[in-house]
């Protein structure tokens, strides 16, 4: 018996280890490990052996049993490790990966709005909105533009057939929220689109993009225009960006600055391109809107504020180096697929 | 408005500043210059050289090797590539360390081994012209070694642009008496502003101002004039400034205007029948302008006519062709007056004729130097034109009042500034330069008396505003404050904001690429690309063209030009979107503004690649698929829309009764007009209708303790029974242990072979669970079962087995 097992097991060994297909390996198992195999008829045999000798035998049938089990799943684990193995052979890892859906793209005019959202909220800026289609009075008339202005001029503005218009800039905005604003301070951003009757060119739109910032409170002051300017616009173009202040003139701020920045473009010596305007609400601004209130929450001599504002436009083909305006109204999916 | 700075060192000491520093001043000053031009050479170095001799260049064919006369006495040798030359020519010599135009520096250098000691120039290497045919020849009498800008003079035009506010500025004396205040620099006021000007009324025969607009008229009558060309000094200086020179009357008048800044007009005082009157034109009466062409008036244009009742001006823009000087002129009638800044501005503007004088009035002038003004034009009138001037100006009207005094707090300045420590004192310093003069001075602040010019000082904030402008933002402090405004409600504009941002992200990152299209489109592309479903779009009363005239009431039409031009450049694969305001025509008049999502796609769903060679076109449910995050997990219905030209497919989204928007397959007439090859669909989505499907964050629901078992069934159907019809079925169902119900195989065949054409088969999973224990299989059969029977009672179907 002892002999017997001893020859089952090198037979067994030497049979597994000629074997590659599962199902050969399957067909082993079950030959001898199976409920009719050869280990489990000699293990039957058990019964007949000698009492003295049933010790040794069964402490051999195990050592059997363990050592055909163990090259068995040795063999088995060999066997999914080359098939593992296989799976990825010769996999070129070069190829592209799977496109999927494809890469879309959010306008680079709204990244660059975001941004500029993002910087102004930061120092507590929130967002408020007003309609395209305004009156008279929230575009010029309360921002002290009087009624003989060119800018109002039917060449320059659109009119509706009942005498409204369509905003020349989002300062309108500054009008809308302090009409409306509960108290103190009033801290908004206006991103929002804006018309001029400007025939399109490389440089023109008649619709176009802005983004307005409003600060009212008790004693907002220069210095608060120009450390909040200066903040925004090292977050937008780099913190060595160089930024300064030129006296301007626009009707509704006082002192008025338009701003520029020093950046450099290819190849080309840095220089101030001018960005933005801004300038501390012009009293008449408060006087108009606080009659329109009835009360005294912006009396001119109570409060102060700044104002700034720019074209998105303008800021999107600086940052990224678009010449031709016309790109960013025509929507050319390869034009798009670079701001992916 | 042009500049010139030799004009302007007529009045104002420059010193050492060159042209980067003044325009460094006027920039700080507020006033942008836009364009710097050095007209002739300037660089000391470029001198008047003569060729002595020349032999060719032993090592290149087209050199010559000269030696040239530097003035010095000494010859120099320079290498030359020109021919146009002889021996004794004069030449234009740029020196070693000449700095010619375009910032090109000469060295002294080997040309092909042979030495070289400066340049001889061509007109156009000097800026002096376009010649490039060889070096400029000088005339014999060109001063030997004389620098050329100082033979031939030179000048610098500066273009700038004035803000509206400032028409003090528009004259280079104004100019210069700013530059003056704000560098420090010594300037010089024009003897004539000094003069005393001899003056009586003028009677009403002589002047008769009838209309308040205009306040203050004044005239002097010169005789005698001989009217012709004018001296070389006013063509040149007008020249300069790229004004045409008329004639010497024409010219003296546009001269002091950019002297002095105030416009003036020269008449032929025999052409006026009777006097002057400054009057409003009547309704349809006709102006033939200096330009020769009939402008037809109406009641708002100012006029100055003849007391016979010929329009002999319109006030303040443009002369009669008529009545203007010209060298039959015998006798000039000068005008130097005031108008109504906003008459003229309404008559150039509407009449499309502005002019030099216009954009002064329109601005406003300066009514104190009025006579002044006059005073010097006819004493050149005179000098250039012979004749003799009646011994007092004639004058009609006010002259209108002196800006109010203003008072400047002290405290209010610091406070409005941001700079805590200014003083008085540099209170003072600033305005005092500005011709300012403090009347009255207290510990908190003092009164100031406006200088004349100075039209736009009219409040104290003006006066600040002067402060930051000459102390300038270099000296203010940054403070950068954070401040926060008390929350909006729910619906504001942050929060839309954020999710329209989240919606753009979403899109995007399934392959969408945002587009942004116009605003203002044509009512074409409106009724084109919606067929008549959605309306017109609300038309703007002055479109710059038809192209452009109705604000857009959908982001549909946008988006199929941009599908159009896509395809057209040969994009297969079309995948917009764009968030963004619509507006909509309100029955009454009116528009109600609307912030919608719009989508298009077209061509394969997925992208080509090595792995999907042919993917397969998008269709109607690709675009479903797309949007039903949006609503998840509420289900819509799909209302059928009647097709139209525009649409062969099209339905309305909603939950409930809230409508979400619509979807739609574009006509396919329409995709193969645009290029397109495979379907096109669009949507448009409310955001807002989608945010009140939200309301308010998730709430958790515990997740399932116990396992859940799955059971198919498939069964036939009619083939027009909607999918929608069985969901609702499942869902109506009371059947506790069905918690999940998926769709997820429909089988039809048109061909009838292998499934009547008029049947189709749909097989679903369904889930089935108890919340409280592990179910039995036999549970889960009963309960399978119950839901076959219900299912095959309900609606018309058979199982598959």
């Amino acid at each position: 018996m002892l002999s017997q097992l001893d020859s089952l097991k090198a037979q067994a060994l030497q049979a597994l280890y000629t074997l590659t297909e599962e199902a050969a390996i399957e067909a082993f198992r079950v030959e001898y490990l199976g409920k009719k195999g050869h280990l489990t008829s000699l293990s039957a045999g058990m019964r007949d052996v000698d009492p003295a000798l049933k010790r040794e035998v069964g402490a051999k049938l195990n050592e059997v049993r363990e050592a055909i089990t163990q090259a068995l799943s040795a063999k088995q684990e060999a066997l999914q490790a080359a098939k593992d193995a296989a799976a990825v052979a010769g996999l070129d890892i070069t190829l592209p990966g799977r496109p999927g859906a494809g890469q879309g793209s959010l306008h680079p005019l709204t990244q660059v709005r975001d941004q500029a959202v993002r910087i102004l909220r930061k120092l507590g800026f929130v967002l408020a909105e007003g309609p395209e289609v305004e009156t008279a009075w929230h575009c010029f008339d309360a921002l002290n533009t009087p009624e003989d202005h060119p800018a109002r001029h039917p060449s320059d503005t659109f009119y509706m057939p009942d005498g409204k218009l369509l905003r020349t800039h989002t300062s309108s905005v500054q009008i809308r929220t302090l009409e409306s604003v509960k108290s103190l301070p009033v801290r908004i951003i206006s991103p929002g689109a804006a018309y001029r009757r400007d025939e399109i060119d490389a440089t023109h739109l008649s619709v176009f993009n802005q983004i307005e910032a409003l600060y009212v409170a008790d004693e907002v002051s220069l210095a608060d225009l120009k450390g909040t300017l200066e903040f925004f616009f090292k977050e937008l173009l780099g913190s060595g960006t160089a930024v300064r202040f030129r006296p301007h003139f626009f009707p509704f701020t006082e002192p008025s600055f338009e701003i520029d920045v020093k950046l450099e473009a290819k190849g080309r010596e840095a220089r101030w391109i001018e960005i933005a305007g801004c300038g501390m609400v012009d009293p008449a601004v408060f006087e108009a809107v606080s009659r329109t209130r009835g009360d005294e929450l912006l009396h001119p001599e109570r409060v102060s504020g700044f104002a700034f504002g720019m074209g998105l436009e303008r800021l999107t083909m600086i940052l990224h180096g678009i010449g031709d305006i016309r790109h960013l109204i025509e929507n050319d999916s390869r034009f798009l697929a670079q701001f992916a | 408005m042009l500049v010139s700075l030799n004009w302007l060192k007529t009045h104002l000491e420059l010193g050492e500043a060159d042209t980067a520093q003044i325009s460094d001043w006027l920039t700080f000053a507020g006033v942008e210059v836009e364009d710097i031009r050095v007209l002739g050479v300037s660089s000391p170095q470029v001198v008047v050289g003569r060729i002595e001799s020349f032999v060719p260049h032993p090592d290149a064919d087209r050199l010559s090797v000269c030696q040239v006369q530097d003035g010095s006495g000494a010859t120099r040798q320079v290498v030359c590539g020109a021919r146009n030359f002889k021996a004794g020519d004069k030449i234009p010599l740029a020196l070693p360390g000449a700095k010619l135009p375009g910032g090109i520096e000469i060295r002294e250098g080997k040309l092909r081994g042979v030495l070289s000691m400066g340049m001889m120039c061509s007109a156009r290497e000097l800026g002096m012209g376009e010649d490039h045919g060889g070096l400029a020849i000088l005339p014999e009498d060109a001063p030997l070694g004389t620098p050329l800008s100082q033979w031939l003079g030179n000048d610098t035009l500066l273009e700038i642009e004035v803000t509206p506010n400032r028409p003090d500025l528009l004259s280079h004396w104004g100019l210069a008496r700013e530059l003056a205040a704000l560098a420090k620099l010594p300037a010089h006021e024009p003897a004539a502003l000094r003069a005393e000007v001899a003056q009586r009324a003028a009677t009403e025969a002589e002047v008769s101002l009838a209309d308040p607009g205009c306040p203050y008229y004044s005239a002097r009558l010169i005789e005698g004039v001989q009217v012709a060309e004018s001296p070389a000094w006013l063509k040149q200086r007008l020249e300069s400034i790229g004004l045409r020179s008329i004639n010497s009357a024409v010219d003296v008048t546009n001269f002091v205007m950019m002297e002095l800044g105030q416009p003036l007009h020269a008449f032929d005082a025999d052409q006026i029948q009777g006097g002057i009157v400054v009057r409003r034109a009547a309704k349809g009466e006709v102006f033939l302008a200096l330009d020769n062409r009939e402008y037809a008036l109406d009641e708002q244009d100012l006029v100055i006519a003849s007391g016979s009742g010929e329009v002999l001006a319109l006030a303040g823009v443009m002369g009669g062709a008529k009545s203007g000087v010209s060298a039959q002129t015998k006798r000039i009638l000068l005008e130097s007056a005031t108008f109504d800044p906003s008459s003229v501005r309404r008559s150039a503007r509407r009449l499309g004729l502005g002019s030099d004088s216009s954009y002064r009035f329109e601005r406003g002038v300066n009514a104190a130097q009025i006579a002044q003004a006059s005073q010097l034009a006819c004493e050149l009138i005179v000098q250039c034109a012979g004749g003799s001037m009646e011994p007092q100006l004639r004058v009609a009207g006010a002259m209108p009042s002196a800006p109010a005094p203003q008072r400047l707090e002290l405290a209010h300045a610091r406070r409005l500034l941001g700079i805590a420590d200014l003083s008085a004192a540099q209170v003072e310093q600033v305005l005092q330069a500005l011709g300012l003069k403090a009347v009255q001075s207290d510990a908190q602040g003092s009164l100031w008396q406006i200088p004349p010019w100075r039209l736009d000082l009219q409040r104290p904030v003006d006066l600040i505003e002067e402060l930051a402008r000459v102390i300038g933002l270099d000296q203010v402090p940054s403070r950068l404050t954070a401040q926060f405004m008390a929350a909006a409600g729910g619906n504001s504009p942050d929060r839309q904001y954020d999710e329209a941002m989240a919606m753009r992200r979403s899109l995007a990152a399934r392959g969408l690429q945002e587009a942004q299209c116009l605003r203002l489109i044509s009512q074409a592309q409106v009724a084109e690309a919606l067929g008549n479903a959605q309306g017109q779009g609300a038309a703007v009363s002055n479109p710059l063209s038809e192209d452009h005239a109705v604000l857009r009431p959908s982001l549909i039409p946008g988006l199929l030009a941009v599908a159009d031009r896509n395809a057209h450049q040969g994009s297969e694969r079309l995948r917009f979107f764009e968030v963004g305001r619509v507006f909509l025509p309100l029955p009454k008049g009116g528009v109600r503004e609307e912030e919608r999502l719009g989508l298009l796609i077209g061509g394969p769903a997925q992208a080509r690649s090595w792995h999907q060679a042919e993917p397969a076109a998008a269709d109607f449910h690709d675009l479903l698929g797309l949007l039903e995050g949006f609503w998840a997990p509420q289900r819509i219905e799909l209302k059928t829309l009647p097709a139209n030209a525009a649409f062969v497919l099209a339905a309305e989204l909603r939950v409930g009764n809230r409508v979400l928007g619509w979807v739609a397959q574009v006509h396919p007439a329409r995709v193969r007009q645009g290029h397109g090859r495979a379907a096109w669909l669009v949507a448009e989505l409310l955001p807002s209708a989608l945010r009140q499907l939200r309301s308010g964050p998730a709430k958790f629901a515990e997740l399932p303790r116990f396992p859940s078992i799955t059971r198919d069934v498939a069964f036939e159907l009619p083939v027009d029974c909607a999918a929608a019809k069985v969901s609702a079925f499942f869902e109506g169902l009371s059947e506790p242990l069905l918690v999940g119900r998926e769709l997820f195989d429909v089988f039809r065949d048109p061909s009838g072979k292998r499934l009547g054409a008029d049947r189709q088969s749909q097989a679903w999973s369904l889930t089935y669970r108890a919340a409280d224990r592990t179910l039995e299989a036999a549970e889960v059969d009963a309960a399978h079962a119950r839901v076959v029977a219900a299912l095959t009672k309900a609606l018309p179907a058979t199982l598959r087995q």
